[in-house]
């Protein structure tokens, strides 16, 4: 019998006597009569996990899987923040042999707890101080601009039929022209797009193109191998057939000669 | 025609698999093909549940003659019928065991793509499965190294938990889409997921998820100088002066006409929530008047 066997074995014998383990069910009972107390440990260890995978995201080099753990990590928080009003509820109960102390004490935990869940770092306050977050975008409401919309006053400026015309023409001009820039933008947006698509693709397409080439190699190399096999076996075949051949003609030529022979004697 | 007789076929091959007094050896080879023939019979007569069980039989046999691909071949088969007769607990397990038979060949693709052809059967009818083997087929390309070949699958992901309605799953689901392109430097792809995982962050009326997923992405480099990166930042201004308009601009823009389809409907419902509530206030956002005559 192997070591492997026995320790199977031992297993085995181990879970089938595991009633009898005093201090293992113990553990196991801790928390079967009390849901707040299950429900507790279980966030409590949620948290634990969450810390952990925080601190991992702040240690991680590669900045796309540090936002994609971010992410998660705030996924858990809000998971969690929605487990807090149900153990409120379940905190106020009263439970066999508990006193009244330690109800106050589980309020206090349950109060403190939307707090050691909002502590967990997620990543998001360095971020937005170093990149200024997104309100670079939007420009200062207090800055104006003169605008020239072209209404002079009379005194500098008296318009005539022709030029407004003119003006007018231009206008309209202008306007088409914007429109067809902005649809030949929205043309080249869309193949920039395409061609990124498409450059994508081909880095697809590469690494498969050279995993059929290599079996390619290898197919033609058997062929070649089969083709040689197959030449000398045919040649083997053919001189094994010439051979008879050329006994049967001997026999023929034999034959004849005999015959040739009795009739001539 | 007794020869093709499926029935007599399938009892001759267990025949042929059961020890007596006089076979002390299974003769799966022979009774593998026995097994193969009825299953195409019984598909053919379109008895599909005893085709389905044929097809079961010739892929443990396949596996007993130790030829592992032939065996998930098989388990495809019946996977298909399974779907065809509805019984969507065996289509998942089938589709999982030809999964593990391609991964005992050493093939990561097939295997994946087998989980696949299995989430896109349950998608109607269990969607939660659906993900799973999603998931699952994602992680055997990761480990593979072979992120690319997933982007396809992640997609579908998407989809799925957008159609259950789970949209911070699905907006880490783009996450993780962006983590795999980052790996294999399809920059396109990434910023189009963060992109994404914005707007349904947007979408499920979570302007703060949003926004701190934005401030994340603008860490990386390739996304900030994105167009993709533009885009996001108008989103998140325009609902920050809640300009309804701008926003509904902004959602027909070629920017977003160029996302997955399924995130393009979203992008196209929004703005999804009432947005006083997102309007900072005047008071706090303005700064002290420019004071003209003050040069310094």
């Amino acid at each position: 019998m192997s070591v492997i066997d026995i320790r199977f074995r031992v297993d085995a014998v181990c879970k089938k006597y595991d009633k009898y383990d005093i201090e293992k069910q113990r553990e196991l009972n801790a928390y079967v009569n009390d849901s707040f107390a299950q429900i507790f440990h279980a966030i409590e260890n949620e948290i634990n996990a969450t810390i952990r995978k925080a601190e991992l995201a702040s240690t991680e080099t590669n900045r796309a899987s540090a936002v994609a753990m971010n992410a998660e990590v705030r996924r858990t928080k809000a998971r969690l923040m929605d487990e807090v009003p149900k153990l409120k509820k379940l905190a106020q109960k009263k439970v066999k042999g508990i006193s009244k102390e330690e109800l106050e004490i589980r309020n206090d935990l349950v109060l403190a707890l939307p707090e050691r869940i909002q502590a967990i770092p997620d990543g998001t306050m360095n971020a937005a101080k170093e990149t200024g977050g997104w309100a670079f975008s939007s420009s200062h409401k207090n800055i104006k601009f003169d605008s020239s919309d072209g209404n002079f006053d009379s005194d500098f400026f008296q318009q005539t039929e022709e030029s407004s015309k003119f003006k007018q023409e231009y206008e309209i001009r202008k306007m088409k022209q914007e429109q067809g820039l902005d649809i030949i933008s929205e043309g080249l947006d869309t193949l920039k797009n395409l061609a990124h698509d498409m450059n994508e693709e081909l880095d697809r397409q590469v690494p498969l193109m050279d995993d059929i080439d290599t079996k390619v190699d290898r197919a033609t190399a058997d062929l070649k191998n089969t083709n040689v096999r197959l030449k000398e076996t045919i040649n083997r075949v053919r001189s094994s057939r010439n051979f008879c051949i050329d006994i049967i003609l001997l026999c023929v030529i034999l034959g004849i000669a005999s015959y040739l022979y009795n009739a001539l004697k | 025609m007794a020869a093709s007789d499926p029935n007599k076929l399938m009892a001759k091959a267990d025949k042929l698999t059961k020890l007596s007094l006089t076979r002390w050896s299974a003769d799966w080879k022979s009774a593998t093909v026995l097994y193969e023939q009825a299953a195409n019979a019984y598909r053919v007569a379109k008895d599909y549940e005893k085709a389905k069980e044929a097809f079961e039989k010739a892929s443990k046999g396949q596996e007993m003659i130790s030829s592992p691909w032939d065996a998930a071949k098989h388990m495809e088969s019946a996977g298909a019928l399974a779907k065809d007769l509805g019984k969507w607990n065996e289509v998942a397990d089938f589709y999982r065991r030809a999964s593990e038979l391609y991964i005992v060949c050493g093939r990561s693709q097939p295997a994946s793509d087998a989980l696949a052809r299995g989430a896109r059967a349950l998608e109607d009818a269990k969607p939660d499965e659906a993900i799973q083997l999603y998931t699952d087929a994602c992680a055997i390309l990761e480990e593979d190294g072979r992120e690319q070949m997933a982007f396809d699958l992640y997609r579908a992901a998407t989809s799925a938990y957008v159609k259950l309605e789970k949209y911070t799953d699905a907006a880490a689901f783009l996450l993780r889409l962006g983590v795999a392109a980052d790996k294999c430097n399809a920059t396109n792809s990434q910023c189009k997921a963060y992109l994404s995982a914005i707007i349904v962050y947007l979408y499920a009326h979570d302007f703060k998820q949003a926004e701190k997923c934005y401030n994340d992405c603008s860490q990386i480099d390739a996304f900030l100088r994105s167009d993709q990166s533009r885009c996001a930042s108008k989103f998140l201004s325009a609902y920050t002066e809640g300009d309804i308009e701008e926003i509904k601009r902004l959602a027909q823009s070629s920017t977003i006409s160029n996302l997955d389809h399924t995130i393009i409907k979203l992008a196209r419902k929004l703005p999804t929530g009432d947005l006083s509530g997102l309007k900072t206030d005047d008071s706090k956002d303005q700064e002290e008047p420019l004071d003209e005559n003050d040069l310094t």
